[in-house]
């Protein structure tokens, strides 16, 4: 078979499956998932996600269990989505005798109905340095955020909170203006950011009302020797709402999640199939054309296989010897060969009396020959539609071993988010963004696998062509 | 004949589960024996501690002689082939041990009444499942194969696909979520309220924790089985006594119900009950996300705790009530069904 005839075989193949709609339609949403599976970590908010998904320094910064950014839409009280402001001015001052003062002016428009969780300002640079945070809010009141020596350090995150760092600047901010009010202030019980973001009055400790309008940030900072460094910082609003698809529990970002999902459940899903189907085409023509003892072998452990529970006795070994992502495939395959084994083995029992291969035969050809250039590729169609419906069911059965916490710790897949979904409190606490995804794209993984696969098989399987 | 073929299928399954649990005891040969080893030496401490009039070196000597002996007892100082094989021969007899940690309800740490508690409780979920979906998937696949590629013949087959790949836990979750917290109409878990109202208030507060698991596995389970009666009942429309009881003027609707679905019923009988016994295992994880307590939330709590004389347990019970589902079915093949040669050679 040449090259050209391969290409004339694609194209009349190419010509009757694009009348299949389903076909179609799966192999869109699979290319799409093929897409992101390859370029997804590109453009999800966190790249390094894949990497540091269980690492808490690195999702520290996101607001806890929020739900998505676009919930704010259906909601009477808007809340603030997260986000990172970077400075809109940016000058440095010399002074006298080599020191210098680098200001940087940040504007944040605020119009939302609660005010921000946090501000988390990020200073890179090296050296011992005074750096000073003033809030210029619509009101015209000013406010200094915080005012002390900090040691920067290249390399590590030189981070001040607002929450957390700046509750006595708050207590000397309502001071400034009503001292009887500051008096009755608690530094360790207030929430700086609230106050911060409140209109003045009474009410700021009890009920504090958002004073909307634009502020300004200014960050100076007095760089005293040539040695020290203050490069350009940013400000990240830490919000309630947050990001595509919201945060769980652990302020992980869930799109990045979901995402970054789609590439194991590619591997694991195609990796286990073609495997499986491979090694139960191959039995299957070994057992049905050289018959005898290998026959009786292949056919018994068939049996055996094909009676056991497949998902008790996956959970089990999981959770004895906690096998890694590629242990658990290659059980998984162990399973699966079953699959297309019989169909095989059946029709090898045609194909082997038939005339070609006898004559093959009479021509001097070896077993082996005949397996692979004349059996194979006959049922090589039928074994890809076998392949594509695998597919789904290894994905399930997978997310089933990993939402009873035996999964591979090194990846992220979408049983491990439900996972942590189940153990953390999702559906006690309805935080639906968490639950829902996951199993959706489960669910249309699945989908776009066994449409492609229904597809196929209606092409590519003489016998079902009938109907 | 069909004496003959009973007698040599229930011998070749029993023969089949004999092997499978000897694989089993192989496997897990290493941790089953850890266990067990922990277990004895803890139960002979927890004796020890109650011989008071010894001095040292005796009590050390009772305690050795006394785990020696416990050893012995359940093989564990023999040769590994021998440990397995004893290991084996206590499964088979159903003899599981002791638990490490979970207890039945009145504290009885036995392996086997642990599991024989819950049995019973799956066994309703399971059955009532198979009942209405089988009732379900019938009307709808009769439904979907009056007109083949309808509207409602497309859809089905639509949402059969989806369903497919869904598991079924996530769609647990999701009810939950929707129908204990959101709109709390059914209890999130749990198999009666605390405290248990007594006789008709019990059972109907029995039903009321049923119903939420029971129509998440059945609003999963009937596409499937409705999607496989299409094919079957679209099949038998082609027959000659389909054309022959159109030809003598017989209504559709009673030839649906009346012929076709009478000789189609074995079929779609097996098959309906062969889908479900794939999903029984399925249905290990839906327990335990809705607390329900049978063998599947055994498992999930067994998991979570590393409680390894349960998981031994469960794995067999699991193993052999797959076993006797595919026994049942051939049995059920061979009798409902006169084509299939019973006993004769191929």
């Amino acid at each position: 078979m040449s090259v050209k005839d391969g290409l004339q075989d694609f194209k009349e193949f190419w010509k009757e499956f694009s009348k299949v709609k389903q076909g179609l339609v799966g192999l869109g949403l699979l290319l799409a998932f093929a897409f992101l599976g390859i370029f997804g970590p590109l453009i999800v908010p966190f790249p390094g996600a894949s990497k540091h998904w269980r690492d808490i320094d690195y999702w520290q910064d996101n607001p806890q269990a929020a739900p998505p950014a676009w919930t704010n839409f259906f909601s009477a009280r808007k809340g603030v989505s997260s986000s990172t402001l970077a400075a809109i001015t940016a000058e440095t001052e010399a002074l006298e005798g080599g020191a210098s003062i680098a200001s940087f002016v940040f504007d944040y428009p605020f119009f939302y109905d609660q005010p921000p969780r946090d501000l988390i300002l990020r200073v890179p640079g090296s050296g011992q340095v005074p750096l000073s945070v003033t809030l210029e809010r619509p009101d015209g009141l000013r406010a200094e955020l915080f005012r002390e020596q900090v040691e920067l350090s290249e390399g590590s995150d030189n981070r001040v909170s607002v929450a957390r760092n700046c509750a006595q600047a708050a207590v000397e901010f309502v001071r400034g203006r009503d001292a009887q009010l500051a008096d009755g202030m608690n530094a360790d019980l207030i929430k700086p950011v609230d106050i911060f973001f409140a209109k003045l009055g009474p009410d700021i400790l009890g009920s504090p009302v958002t004073l909307k309008g634009d502020y300004k940030i200014e960050i100076r900072a007095l760089i005293v020797s040539p040695g020290f460094r203050v490069g350009k910082p940013s400000i990240l609003v830490s919000g309630h709402v947050s990001g595509i698809l919201g945060t769980d529990a652990s302020k992980r970002d869930i799109f990045t999640g979901v995402v970054i999902g789609i590439r194991w459940a590619l591997v694991i899903g195609i990796l286990t199939s073609v495997i499986s189907v491979v090694a139960g085409v191959l039995l299957g023509i070994i057992a049905a054309y050289f018959g005898g003892v290998a026959d009786w072998l292949l056919s018994r452990l068939y049996e055996l296989i094909y009676l056991l529970p497949v998902l008790p006795f996956l959970i089990v070994v999981s959770a004895i010897f906690k096998p890694s992502i590629w242990t658990l495939i290659v059980l998984i395959c162990a399973f699966f060969w079953t699959g297309s084994f019989k169909t095989v083995y059946s029709m090898t029992l045609q194909i082997k009396e038939e005339t070609f291969v006898e004559a093959s035969r009479a021509l001097g050809s070896g077993k082996w020959r005949i397996v692979f250039k004349h059996i194979g590729p006959i049922l090589l169609p039928y074994s890809f539609a076998s392949m594509a419906l695998s597919i789904p069911a290894i994905i399930v059965y997978e997310a089933s071993v990993s939402l009873l916490g035996l999964g591979d710790a090194t990846i992220v897949s979408w049983g491990q988010i439900l996972e942590s979904a189940l153990t953390q409190g999702a559906v006690i606490n309805k935080l639906w963004w968490w639950v829902i995804p996951p199993g959706l794209m489960i669910a249309l993984m699945g989908m776009s696998f066994a449409f492609l696969g229904t597809a196929l098989d209606k092409i590519l399987h003489p016998k079902l062509k009938t109907r | 004949m069909y004496r003959y073929f009973l007698l040599k299928r229930v011998g070749y399954g029993i023969l089949m589960y004999v092997v499978m649990i000897c694989v089993f005891s192989t496997l897990f040969n290493g941790v089953a024996d850890r266990t067990m080893r922990a277990q004895i030496d803890e139960e002979v401490a927890q004796e020890a501690s109650r011989l008071r009039n010894l001095n040292e070196g005796q009590l050390k000597a009772a305690i050795a002689s006394r785990r020696e002996s416990k050893y012995r007892q359940y093989h564990l100082d023999e040769s590994l082939p021998s440990r397995i094989f004893w290991r084996s021969v206590r499964t088979l007899g159903f003899d599981f041990g002791n638990s490490t940690i979970i207890k039945a309800s009145n504290g009885d740490r036995a392996v086997s009444r642990i599991v024989l508690e819950a049995l019973p409780r799956t066994i309703v979920l399971f059955s009532s499942e198979v009942v209405l979906v089988t009732i379900l998937g019938v009307m709808l696949g009769l439904y979907a194969a009056r007109r083949p590629n309808g509207p409602f013949d497309r859809t089905n087959s639509m949402i059969t696909m989806i369903t497919n790949g869904l598991p079924a836990w996530w769609l647990a979750m999701l009810a939950i979520m929707a129908f204990s917290y959101r709109f709390p109409i059914f209890p999130s878990g749990g198999i009666h309220s605390n405290p248990a109202p007594t006789h008709f208030a019990g059972f109907l507060d029995y039903l009321w924790h049923l119903s939420l698991p029971l129509m998440t596995l059945v609003f999963l389970g009937v596409w499937g089985t409705a999607y496989l009666v299409r094919n079957i009942v679209l099949s038998t429309l082609q027959e000659d006594f389909v054309t022959a009881a159109r030809a003598r003027g017989i209504p559709e609707r009673k030839i649906l119900f009346g012929h076709v679905l009478r000789s189609s019923m074995p079929a779609i009988m097996t098959l309906a009950i062969l889908g479900l016994f794939g999903s029984i295992a399925g249905n290990i994880i839906v327990e335990g996300i809705f607390g329900w307590p049978g063998i599947g939330n055994l498992y999930f709590i067994a998991v979570q705790q590393n409680d390894v004389p349960i998981l031994m347990a469960t794995l067999a019970i699991e193993t052999l009530v797959n076993m006797l589902g595919f026994v049942i079915l051939d049995l059920a093949y061979g009798l409902l069904d006169p084509r299939i040669k019973v006993g004769g050679r191929a």
